[in-house]
């Protein structure tokens, strides 16, 4: 096979995430429509559905590229809503309880790179650590204030007039926007790529990893505090529950927009808004499809199936002779 | 390194843990073990983490991240579960059949999910997490998203964690198995070396598949042990962890890896595995002893923060080693 030939193959697998995101949306509105239900309804509940994830995982995607992962995230995020509905519930100031939400979420992240990066502790230990920690302290927090079922909330007046489209949109295109020109228009970006392509190299040619996986946690916090917030926009409540899936739908939303595990030169920023939206497309459609709470088993089979298969078609150009690891 | 010094450096931690949880324990009027209950909760606990360990390093030690040990831990026993008492009906004997079909239902899972990773050549942490949703769809599917309950309480399988001599029998067990497995035969030496170095490995004819699959299988044997164990200590098997639920396990094996691993420099890694599992088991029974004052967040914290303090010593001993030279 000429060079030519390679190049265009690769060029069709890059594009195949993009392409089952499509796919995936023409198939929602023809299950929607098929059942008879609203459409415009559906969307905005996948829509909902899929932000705090895609703003959440956009974040961890700085952190991916370097080649680690983080599993706190989720936890982070409910820490983040819990000391949020704390503040506000003591001051009912709102502003001060967005400052709240984004500073924890940063604050969280960076203790993990602080960690990390001061006592050269693998960054994936630190976050398990890290979850262990966040998830018992927001457990306690709201089991005293409100309950283990009931939770905590704040009025719904108080986030009514986030809870729109257009300011929900604003943000995911703005948080998207930064990140887009972190990682692809400064040194910063290029230079986590390198670190996460090859460390040795990478620390050869002069690269302090630990300033740049500092910068990657604190991309991830932002995401945290904007995924946080939204979380409380769309529900104003929380409970010990929320936000539990989303640490390991991070992996599956990056992965399953065609960015390898392994981070490095193949990262792709906007692996984490396309496999985000794909994978909650694909859960909803499954849902509306086998309509019964007894098939949520079956569901999820179908979904993870699907999953090897996106990404093993999208990983066909970096095959081995080894086995990966 | 002399022999005494090795077995003294082997036992320090196991000992300081005993004395420490124990002086506090005393300084409060209490003993770790309080009873011959107290005793078999503590060998059974033991046994868990021993295992839930083993199988944690197995393939992480060849840089292998694997999800899915909670998922084939609870399957395996609700297959195991299920099985049993459509043949037995909880009656006697309910309990050694339910360990042999537990234990050969997660070797099945294991070799399923490790044909899948060599199938797919996918890197494993991605395997894990597709295999981790399908057995936890699986597994909900079978028992309905509710607790197993009818068939895992019996007299039978109450005689199985009643007493600790069938755990200490299957700590013996597993820690024979695994030091002539992984240390006596050429699946071990294959195994270690591929560990090593991968690349020059294969280069040598050793087949990498054969020995990745053969990890996946003994993996999921254990997690099937662990599964069965879990299943006679709870009194149930919660078949409703969708979307993740069933990681959680594979966290509290962290903490004693680290441990082990350091032993290991001493002495042998899988006795390492045993005495850290014994100091898991201490704490956890110094936890119950004062369950009235400490409560589960403050466990989940002690835990994270041992985890972190021990890693920060293991990471940088040689900068404290430093630091104290020159005090």
């Amino acid at each position: 096979m000429n060079i030519k030939k390679i190049i265009n193959r690769q060029n069709i697998i890059a594009l195949l995430p993009m392409a089952a995101l499509a796919v995936l949306f023409l198939v929602f509105c023809t299950v929607v429509n098929a059942k008879g239900y609203r459409l415009d309804m559906y969307l905005k509940i996948v829509f909902n559905e899929a932000l705090v994830l895609a703003i959440v995982a956009t974040g961890a995607t700085f952190i991916y590229t370097l080649g680690t992962f983080d599993i706190s995230l989720g936890a982070s995020t409910l820490f983040s809503a819990t000391l949020g509905v704390m503040v506000y519930n003591r001051t009912e100031n709102i502003a001060l309880m967005m400052a709240v939400i984004l500073l924890t979420g940063i604050v969280c992240s960076l203790l993990n790179s602080v960690l990390a990066s001061i006592f050269h502790i693998p960054a994936f230990v630190t976050t398990v650590a890290m979850m262990s920690v966040l998830s018992a302290v927001s457990a306690q927090i709201i089991t005293v204030n409100g309950g283990a079922l009931g939770g905590i909330s704040i009025p719904s007046s108080v986030v009514k007039p986030f809870d729109n489209m257009p300011f929900k949109i604003a943000t995911l295109l703005l948080f998207f926007a930064v990140s887009v020109f972190v990682f692809e228009f400064t040194k910063a970006g290029r230079r986590m790529k390198f670190v996460g392509g090859n460390p040795l190299c990478a620390y050869l040619t002069g690269i302090k990893a630990d300033k740049y996986t500092i910068l990657a946690f604190v991309m991830a916090g932002i995401g945290i505090g904007l995924g946080a917030f939204l979380t409380l926009v769309y529900t104003p409540s929380v409970t010990t529950t929320t936000a539990s899936s989303i640490g390991m739908n991070i992996f599956i939303a990056i992965v399953f927009g065609g960015m390898p595990i392994s981070g490095g030169a193949r990262s792709r920023i906007y692996a984490a808004l396309v496999g985000g939206f794909s994978y909650m497309l694909l859960n909803d459609i499954l849902e509306i499809v086998i309509d019964s709470s007894a098939a949520y088993g079956i569901t999820q089979v179908i979904s993870a199936v699907f999953f090897l298969i996106v990404v093993y078609i999208t990983g066909m150009n970096y095959k081995t002779a080894l086995l990966p690891r | 390194m002399s022999t005494l010094k090795k077995i003294l450096k082997t036992l320090a931690i196991p000992a300081a843990v005993a004395v420490v949880l124990e002086g506090i324990c005393l300084a409060n009027g209490q003993t770790i073990i309080s009873g011959a209950k107290s005793f078999d909760n503590f060998v059974v606990y033991t046994a868990i983490v021993m295992i839930t360990t083993m199988a944690l390093s197995i393939n992480l030690n060849s840089g292998r991240f694997d999800f899915s040990l909670g998922a084939m831990a609870g399957l395996s026993s609700v297959i195991g579960a299920k099985i049993t008492y459509g043949f037995l009906k909880g009656g006697s004997g309910s309990a050694l059949l339910m360990l042999i079909i537990t234990v050969l239902a997660g070797a099945l899972l294991g070799l399923i999910s490790g044909a899948v990773y060599c199938a797919l050549r996918l890197p494993p942490i991605i395997v894990s997490l597709g295999v981790t949703l399908v057995y936890e769809g699986i597994m909900y599917t079978i028992t309905g998203g509710k607790y197993l309950m009818s068939e895992v309480q019996n007299r039978s399988m109450s005689g199985f964690v009643g007493t600790w001599l069938y755990a200490a029998v299957i700590i013996a067990a597993v820690l024979i198995f695994m030091i002539i497995v992984f240390e006596r035969t050429s699946f071990g030496y294959d195994y270690n070396a591929l560990k090593s170095g991968q690349k020059v490995a294969v280069a040598t004819g050793i087949n990498e598949v054969k020995n990745a699959l053969i990890c996946y299988t003994i993996c999921g044997g254990l997690m099937g042990l662990v599964g069965m164990l879990n299943a006679a200590r709870n009194t149930t098997i919660n078949g409703g962890q969708l979307n993740f639920g069933s990681i959680a396990i594979m966290f509290t094996a962290f903490l004693p890896m680290f441990i082990a691993g350091y032993i290991g420099r001493f002495g042998n890694e899988k006795v390492g595995f045993l005495l850290s599992a014994l100091c898991m088991s201490l704490l956890n029974s110094t936890f119950a002893v004062f369950s009235n004052r400490i409560n589960a967040t403050t466990q989940s914290i002690i835990n994270a923060v041992l985890l972190v303090v021990f890693l920060i010593y293991l990471n940088n001993n040689h900068l404290i080693k430093r630091i104290f030279a020159h005090v």
